[in-house]
């Protein structure tokens, strides 16, 4: 029997060592995490992101990561984009942002590559998920979120990411003139009664938007109202209900304007589609993508978007936004920034009924 | 005759220990931001001797607060997953047996799905709101053990085909409150619970939670293998094992409660990595034998192995992109399993 | 707790001899009955009436029935798996249902219907299993277990067989590795349930006759559940005739081997004769109809 008991206690101290190795091992790589600092400057400032969390960022900041297309854009559109060191595989606006650094995707960029690209700040916004914000901030990376749900806010959340990344000039005069141009669009559409529409985001599940988003918002902004009632975000929507509510428009964002009359051709056939109106008179509205995204281009989305379902409003403007006069820069910092925001995105692709547009004249 | 001794059992252990320790040398390596195996050698020597390392601030810190821990939590999910599958494939008498059988992963699923949608509503603290998600997970894996287990009984107690059906049944149930709850999450969430429901170690875990997971695991697996001998007979039968001495009852009820908790434990932390579970019992039996003091020691071994290069591979084929590694596992697994399948029958 | 190997003479004794004579009462069977309804307040499904009889050491009792009779029930009960609705089981002055499933391992062992073997083992692997009910945790087999095991294939005539895979042996290879098992666990009692069923005559007889010389040879006392007449006439030293839960008679095969008797219970006309073996034989008609 001894050597039963002296096998047993053998095989218990042989089995324990490697646990007792592993344990070991373990804690001593989680002791090394003592966040350092990332950059030997030892200037932070302290402020309260979108999201309600308080964040130190390391001043000044040179090196930023962005981990939202929307973001990206902005930054461009701030004329910081040199000091953008790293964006995701979906940043793809402006051209020269798919140059940069690729961190990953939004959902699983890749905290390896951001650390090595030591960012002074990660920028985040709703797409991102609070794991790889709560990851970042246990390595000592600061990371500021912003979470617009309108288009007012798009415009306060560039004007605060300017202020927190030292550029509140530049974000001041842009969140201005997109201000005027927004009032500017008000104007023309005083009086005029929103269109009904269907903001198409999938057609197969048919998927819209919930009335709580920020395109949403847009669309009111544009003279335009979702018939989507829901409180989610992206609501998948019955078609006997679209068919009941009978929308004016189908709104639909796409990178690629061309395409987009096949696309529609394609779903026109469809039963169920086939039965709406707007199907029938081919009432579709094709804009660009930028719509999607929360960032200062949107405002163009916005304007093609007016522009192509209230014609009528803006009979004395130039029909085409390649005429409109470059507006002037307040500051040199803003050159790129502006020409950015005036390129035309899509082209204006609507048939109305002619009887209709004699009435409305 | 050659039955099993210690000495062959510590020897083989030994040697899946060696293999284990030289795949994490590699999955160290390995990574979006490359390091050099010379600097990687002479910084874990280092580290050993308890000297300062003399890699740049930023390397040390992708290698020991991001990669490391990223495999040690592989290698402490990878060897639940496939004691758990080891131990119900005994338990239920059937080799197609997984540790989601019996809807411990569902449950966890619709935990964490909970505790996503509640959470924005409750004003936590940062460091209580970091764990909401994975202790929901954690309490859904126990309601289902529990209802899992009332259900599956008959005559008091546990009968291996009810439980399984019972286990199937809950499973698909809860499958579809998923669903319906899905609808309802905000748009980033629903991508980052479907990024948790193909199984996922991107996310660096709490060191308490790392603490639970290792803990969990030692007391876990080492109740199972106090049964291995019992498990051994109960293969044959249940009547047959109770006649040669076995005290059935106590036998699966501590094997179901250990096995379903590993899952709960593994699938709380990384979501539902598939195929580690169903996989490697088979491939161990196809080596080792189907003898389980000897079979869930090297399972174990087996499953971390297995997770630490499927995650290896997770975060390095589309570099920077992160796949899940589940998905690495189940495109891996799936012919691996036609291959053990076609095996088995000629 | 190991005991030491028992040796293994083969030694047979005079067919018929029960040698009771300075033995004690091992087996005692005291109005045990059962009753089974899946539901409580359906009325049972089935029961044992209470049935009662004693076996010795070296003695084989024949449980003798057609189907449905209650013989496997009364397997049961005395295996100690069900408990009685009413009496008891005595092995060795312990009721056989209280006792702690090791415990009772290593006095009675059972040999019945195996289900399929889901990882296949092989034969030496098989039998050592018997050994279980002795060891400690993870029971890494001792030397004395591989003794013991090589031991017991040996009494069943089984030690070639002992390399090869428990799926890939005849039928009646794998009830001797089967029986091996139940040697190896030493027990005072052996059970077998219906053993001869899917074996052809010339594998029961070997069965039986290896029952026969281990009862006698290792003092075993083997209680055996059948419903072959001739086999059980020529074996057994006790035999329990059953009928439809209730036990007509136990004794003897001269005494239970009458004609009416067996065939109001076979529902079958046959004659009964002395056969050269000093034992009933009883041989079936064909029936006529009349």
């Amino acid at each position: 029997m001894k050597t039963v008991v002296r096998a047993r206690w053998k095989m218990t101290a042989l089995l324990l060592l490697p646990a007792i190795f592993f344990l070991a091992a373990s804690a001593s790589a989680q002791s090394t995490s003592t966040p350092p600092p990332v950059s030997s400057v030892p200037l932070f400032r302290e402020v309260v992101d979108e999201t309600g969390r308080g964040v130190r960022i390391p001043q000044p900041v040179r090196r930023i990561v962005s981990l939202a297309p929307s973001l990206t854009e902005t930054i461009y559109a701030l004329g910081l984009q040199e000091y953008l060191v790293g964006d995701t595989d979906y940043c793809d606006y402006p051209p020269e942002a798919q140059k940069k650094t690729k961190v990953g995707g939004t959902t699983n960029p890749s905290i390896e590559e951001i650390v090595a690209l030591k960012p002074d700040v990660v920028l985040v916004t709703a797409i991102n998920r609070m794991e790889t914000v709560r990851a970042l901030e246990g390595l000592g990376i600061s990371t500021y979120g912003t979470d617009p749900q309108t288009v007012n806010d798009i415009l306060t959340s560039t004007e605060k990411l300017a202020d927190v990344l030292g550029a509140s000039e530049a974000g001041a005069s842009l969140a201005a003139e997109l201000r005027i141009r927004l009032a500017d669009l008000q104007h023309h559409l005083e009086g005029v009664s929103p269109r009904r529409v269907l903001f198409v985001v999938w057609t197969e599940p048919l998927i819209s938007i919930g009335k709580k988003t920020f395109i949403s918002d847009a669309l009111r902004r544009a003279g335009a109202v979702s018939i989507v009632e829901s409180g989610q975000d992206w609501p998948q929507m019955s078609l006997e209900e679209v068919v009941h509510q009978q929308p004016e428009f189908l709104v639909f964002a796409a990178s690629h304007a061309e395409s987009a009359p096949n696309d529609f051709d394609a779903i026109a056939t469809k039963p169920g589609w086939r039965s709406l109106e707007a199907v029938k008179n081919r009432h579709f509205i094709v804009i660009s993508d930028a719509v999607n995204r929360p960032a200062p281009r949107i405002i163009s989305a916005i304007e093609d978007l007016a522009h192509q379902l209230h014609p009528e409003a803006f009979a004395e403007k130039p029909q085409n936004l390649k005429d409109a006069p470059k507006k002037s820069d307040p500051l040199p910092l803003l050159d790129n920034a502006t020409s950015f925001l005036i390129e035309p995105i899509a082209e204006p692709h609507i048939q109305i009924d002619q009887q209709e547009c004699a009435c409305v004249l | 005759m050659r039955p099993l001794t210690l000495r062959r059992l510590l020897i083989h252990c030994a040697i899946l220990a060696a293999i284990l320790f030289g795949v994490i040398v590699i999955a160290l390596k390995m990574g979006a931001v490359p390091v050099s195996l010379y600097g990687l050698g002479r910084a874990l020597v280092r580290m050993a001797l308890g000297q300062a390392s003399d890699l740049s601030s930023e390397y040390k810190l992708i290698i020991f607060d991001i990669r490391l821990p990223r495999i040690i939590l592989g290698i402490f999910v990878g060897a639940s997953l496939a004691v758990a599958g080891t131990s119900f494939q005994a338990l239920l008498r059937n080799p197609l047996a997984d540790p989601y059988v019996l809807g411990v992963s569902s449950g966890a699923a619709v935990g964490a799905i909970v505790a996503l949608i509640i959470e924005p509503h409750l004003a936590l603290s940062p460091a209580v709101a970091a764990l909401f998600t994975p202790l929901g997970a954690f309490l859904g894996a126990l309601l289902t053990i529990a209802a899992v287990y009332l259900l599956g009984r008959r005559e008091g107690q546990i009968d291996s085909t009810t439980l399984l059906l019972a286990g199937v049944i809950s499973a698909s149930f809860l499958s579809a409150i998923i669903m319906f709850f899905m609808t309802t999450l905000k748009g980033g969430d629903t991508r980052g619970f479907a990024f948790w429901m193909m199984g996922d170690l991107s996310t660096p875990l709490q060191d308490s939670l790392h603490w639970v997971l290792r803990v969990g695991f030692f007391a876990a697996a080492g109740a199972i293998y106090t049964t291995a001998a019992d498990l051994n007979l109960l293969l044959a039968g249940e009547k047959e094992a109770m006649h040669l001495g076995v005290d059935v009852r106590r036998i699966q009820l501590v094997v179901y409660i250990a096995a379903s908790l590993l899952t709960g434990l593994a699938v709380s932390v990384s979501g539902a990595i598939g195929y580690i579970g169903l996989l490697v019992p088979h491939v161990m039996r196809l080596i080792f034998g189907s003898d389980h003091r000897l079979l869930l020691p090297t399972a174990a071994f087996g499953g971390a192995i297995a997770v630490v290069i499927a995650d290896t591979l997770a975060r390095t084929i589309f570099a920077p992109s992160e796949l899940p590694v589940g998905a690495i596992s189940a495109i891996a697994g799936a012919p691996l399993f036609i291959y053990l399948l076609r095996r088995k029958l000629t | 707790m190991s005991t030491a190997p028992r040796s293994a003479p083969i030694s047979s004794r005079p067919p018929g001899d029960s040698a009771r004579a300075n033995n004690e009462v091992r087996l005692s069977v005291e109005q045990v009955s059962y009753a089974y309804s899946p539901n409580p307040s359906q009325a049972p499904l089935f029961t044992l009436e209470a049935t009662s009889f004693q076996a010795h050491p070296g003695e084989i009792v024949a449980i003798l029935g057609p189907n449905a009779s209650g013989k496997s029930t009364l397997l049961k009960l005395i295996a100690g798996s069900l408990k009685p609705m009413s009496g008891r089981v005595l092995l060795e002055g312990f009721e056989t249902h209280t006792l702690s499933p090791r415990t009772r391992a290593q006095r009675l062992a059972m040999v019945q219907q195996e289900s399929p073997l889901l990882f296949p083992s092989r034969a030496w692997e098989f039998v050592l299993q018997g050994r279980h009910a002795y060891g400690r945790s993870l029971r890494f087999a001792g030397e004395d277990d591989v003794i013991i095991a090589r031991n017991a294939l040996a009494q069943v005539g089984a030690e070639n067989l002992s390399d090869r895979w428990m799926d890939q042996i005849s039928g009646g290879e794998k009830q001797r590795v089967i029986l091996a098992r139940a040697l190896a666990q030493q027990p005072l009692l052996l059970l077998l349930d219906e053993p001869t069923l899917h074996l052809d005559i010339g594998a029961q007889v070997d069965l039986l006759d290896a029952l026969r010389r281990l009862a006698a040879g290792n003092r075993y006392t083997v209680v055996v559940v059948t419903h072959e007449l001739n086999l059980a006439a020529e074996y057994a030293d006790q035999v329990a005739l059953m009928q439809r839960g209730r036990c007509l008679r136990v004794g003897p095969p001269a005494t239970v081997y009458q004609r009416e008797l067996l065939e109001q219970v076979f529902q079958t006309p046959l004659t009964v004769e002395l056969g050269s073996s000093g034992r009933p034989r009883v041989n079936v008609l064909a029936g006529s109809g009349s």
